[in-house]
């Protein structure tokens, strides 16, 4: 990973600054280069500077101390506090783009980074001659944690300081809880699910506070949700069986992540629990489009409520998922109202997660709760057939098996034999999970039967392993929300 | 949907299924999992896997994921036959989440939202009959008024769903169609206020506002000052100027949370009233 030899900055010159288009090609992706413009500003950093060999800075990230940032312009590696594991991260190209620009003055490094300059030069010199050229440096070896094009085999290698080793215990840690997660599987079917210790909440308790330990926080909570299904109903154990094997294969490939594909990775890190950091997510390019809000529901997991937002892009197509916590008497999100169409930057979680944050309004106070529901409803996307929407459900579940919460638009009847409620066209039926109320107020099932009068209409609803749960009914000038609403008393 | 899954590619998938689940009811100390030739095989082929119960997480992993992404929609239901049609338009949205104030706070004016739907020409919202035909189940006089205001809707509602035909059973069928009352029951009002009702609103809310200010009327009075300004002539004008100007009393008046509470009150009924105007093209429910 070092730059060609054409290149300003040899060890003994001034440190002459790159092109942009060298920092460029470094970047591990378009959005990474979008993220590092945006903070290659220098206000936003501190204690810069640059010598022969490296060039520095801090820079306040979401976290209470601000990342501290290293590249070696010569062997060009990188070092930064932040949590990514794309390397270079965004806070290093944008440092070099502030290099490059020559709005960073030579100066003498801090002790601290002195050092890992000269430990970066003494372990350069035995190889020098056999250091890769030209771009190579943003090819796939530049997705390990050292960053050295040297290092294969990562894991393997001890961390060379004390950056290194937060992040490496992080991964270690989070690989050690996933090989414990496969042995507890292994052990639940080794015994069988009808073992009585899987009707002991510790058994499943113990795992999940090893998984939070591991920081696999996700998983944990994923954990405890499956704790709460064993006895629920007559068919819990065959659903047990999916989600263990779904547990194991998220366990797996957590163990690989090195080996993944850089969005797969993402994708399963994110899901197992590695955690991004808002800013950094808000800093990813945005998808601007006119979201179509399709759909809300809330659902109480453990101590929190959780708000769900699903959000249609009209012109893109793509879904994406708007969350929200709340624990008990704090409020939940309420910018959207379901059936509006809203123009707004969507910025996604890594690996081209369904989740994403909302950022840059477009059409301003229009876009407040209520403002055109019925006068100016804006884009609405096209509510397809049964098959249609199976088949999208089909295909994200495809590239990510382990999503439990699927969106899906479709036009279809209410319809109901002994056995199932369903959603129906001429063509197919889904079924659809909507238990009786017991007496307990009106249920969505009841709410669609009264809202599409027995007709066809275009409805909003979200797969689940257990089935589909409807989430709107969308006519031509009024939605009706049928989501789960979170406990009054529980949420203001 | 998984149930109504046909896997692509390998018409055994849900066999292989089965037979997984079969031995992990048991555990793999008892049985070993399946082995053959088939996509789900080879794609979990790991000599890695020596452990039988890792072997029966592989496969479970696969399949799963298999079956989830490649499920295909069931068959075809038999949609419910539709309610005969009702021309009257659905009550406006606003008037539809009045209601939600009206029960919530001010349950005093349900009967005359009902009127109101039904003088005006429309018909409730459907998403609304459910959640009316419940709470009324046990008022044959209420009850009758939501199944005018509802029209064909409830009696075909009460039909098709299970939940609300459990509830109501066959108090629909007892209501003779036509035999409902418009007339608003009478409510509690001392005969000194019951004579206001005489008077245009312009008197009442002279007389409303002297009272408070003089202390004549306090809180110890609120229920019956709540019937008052609820049976009071169905004026928006004059209701809107029962507001301004209860709104306008001192806020250092003892009385002003009284007077808080009745502006909103005359507030809802006004807004109640002016939504629920005569449709501009009324067509007869059928």
């Amino acid at each position: 990973m070092g730059r060609s030899d054409d290149s300003p900055g040899r060890p003994g010159d001034d440190p002459l600054p790159w092109s942009e288009e060298q920092v460029e090609s470094l970047a591990p992706s378009a959005s990474m280069m979008s993220a590092a413009r945006q903070l290659a500003t220098p206000t936003r950093w501190r204690s810069t500077g640059a010598d022969e060999r490296g060039v520095w800075g801090t820079v306040q990230g979401s976290g209470r101390e601000p990342y501290e940032t290293v590249v070696d312009h010569i062997d060009v590696v990188t070092r930064c506090t932040c949590p990514s594991r794309r390397l270079p991260c965004k806070h290093a190209l944008a440092l070099l783009l502030l290099f490059a620009r020559g709005q960073i003055a030579t100066g003498a490094p801090s002790r601290r980074t002195r050092t890992w300059l000269d430990r970066r030069q003494a372990d350069a010199q035995p190889s020098v001659d056999d250091a890769p050229t030209g771009d190579q440096g943003s090819g796939e070896g530049s997705d390990d944690a050292t960053g050295d094009p040297n290092d294969a085999s990562p894991p393997d290698l001890p961390p060379r300081d004390e950056w290194d080793r937060a992040r490496n215990e992080r991964v270690e840690s989070m690989s050690g809880a996933l090989i414990e997660l496969d042995r507890w599987l292994e052990d639940r079917l080794r015994t069988g699910l009808a073992d009585p210790s899987l009707a002991d909440y510790a058994t499943w308790d113990q795992l999940a506070a090893r998984l939070v330990d591991g920081r696999a926080g996700s998983l944990a909570n994923r954990v405890r949700r499956l704790a709460g299904r064993v006895g629920i109903d007559a068919d819990w154990q065959p659903q047990m069986l999916e989600e263990l094997g779904v547990l194991h294969l998220l366990a797996q490939a957590g163990q690989r992540l090195r080996e993944l594909p850089g969005p797969l990775a993402d994708a399963v890190a994110t899901t197992i629990g590695w955690q991004v950091r808002t800013a950094d997510v808000l800093a990813g390019v945005p998808e601007t489009d006119h979201w179509f809000v399709a759909g809300r529901s809330d659902a109480r997991e453990d101590r929190l409520e959780v708000r769900r937002y699903w959000l249609y892009g009209t012109e893109s197509q793509r879904w994406a998922l708007i969350l929200s916590f709340a624990a008990y008497q704090q409020s939940l999100e309420h910018t959207f109202e379901v059936g509006d169409t809203v123009h707004v930057d969507l910025h996604r979680y890594p690996g081209g997660a369904l989740r994403a944050l909302v950022g840059r309004r477009h059409d301003g106070a229009d876009d407040l709760p209520g403002a055109g529901n019925e006068e100016a409803p804006g884009p609405r996307p096209v509510f397809g057939s049964v098959a249609d929407a199976v088949a999208g459900v089909g295909a994200l579940l495809a590239s990510q098996p382990w999503l439990d919460r699927v969106p899906m638009l479709l036009r279809a009847t209410v319809a109901q034999d002994r056995t199932r409620r369903m959603l129906t066209d001429s063509d197919g039926s889904v079924a659809l999970n909507v238990p009786p109320t017991a007496g307990r107020g009106v249920g969505p099932w009841t709410s669609l039967i009264a809202v599409s009068g027995g007709a066809p209409v275009d409805i909003a609803a979200e797969w689940t392993p257990e089935g589909v749960i409807p989430l709107a009914v969308h006519l031509a000038h009024r939605s009706h929300d049928l989501g789960r609403r979170a406990d009054a008393s529980f949420v203001v | 949907m998984t149930d109504s899954a046909i896997p692509p590619h390998d018409g055994d998938l849900g066999g292989r299924w089965e037979t997984l689940v079969t031995v992990a009811l048991l555990g793999t100390d008892r049985r070993d999992p399946p082995a053959g030739t088939t996509v789900i095989d080879e794609l979990v082929d790991d000599t890695q896997r020596a452990r039988p119960a890792a072997r029966l997480l592989a496969q479970a992993a696969a399949v799963t994921a298999a079956r989830r992404a490649g499920a295909r929609p069931g068959a075809p239901g038999a949609p419910f036959v539709p309610p005969p049609p009702d021309h009257r338009p659905a009550c406006p949205s606003a008037a539809t989440d009045r209601w939600r104030h009206v029960v919530a706070v001010w349950p005093v004016l349900e009967d005359e939202w009902l009127a109101a739907v039904i003088a005006g020409g429309w018909r409730i919202d459907p998403v609304l009959v459910p959640a009316l035909l419940l709470r009324h189940q046990r008022d044959m006089a209420r009850l009758a008024l939501v199944d005018v205001a509802a029209g064909p809707l409830a009696r075909w509602l009460v039909d098709v769903d299970d939940e609300l035909g459990d509830a109501l059973g066959a108090r629909l069928e007892r209501i003779t169609p036509g035999s409902t009352p418009l007339a608003l029951p009478s409510l509690p009002i001392p005969d000194a206020l019951e004579r206001w009702r005489e008077h245009e609103l312009a008197t009442v809310t002279g007389n409303l506002l002297a009272g408070l200010r003089s202390g004549q009327l306090a809180a110890s009075h609120r229920t019956v000052l709540v019937n008052l300004v609820a049976r009071l002539t169905p004026d928006v004008d004059g209701l809107r100027h029962l507001v301004d100007a209860l709104s306008r009393l001192d806020p250092l008046d003892p009385a002003v949370s009284l007077a808080t509470a009745l502006a909103d009150l005359a507030a809802t009924r006004a807004s109640m009233l002016d939504e629920l105007g005569p449709t501009t093209a009324v067509t007869p429910a059928r």
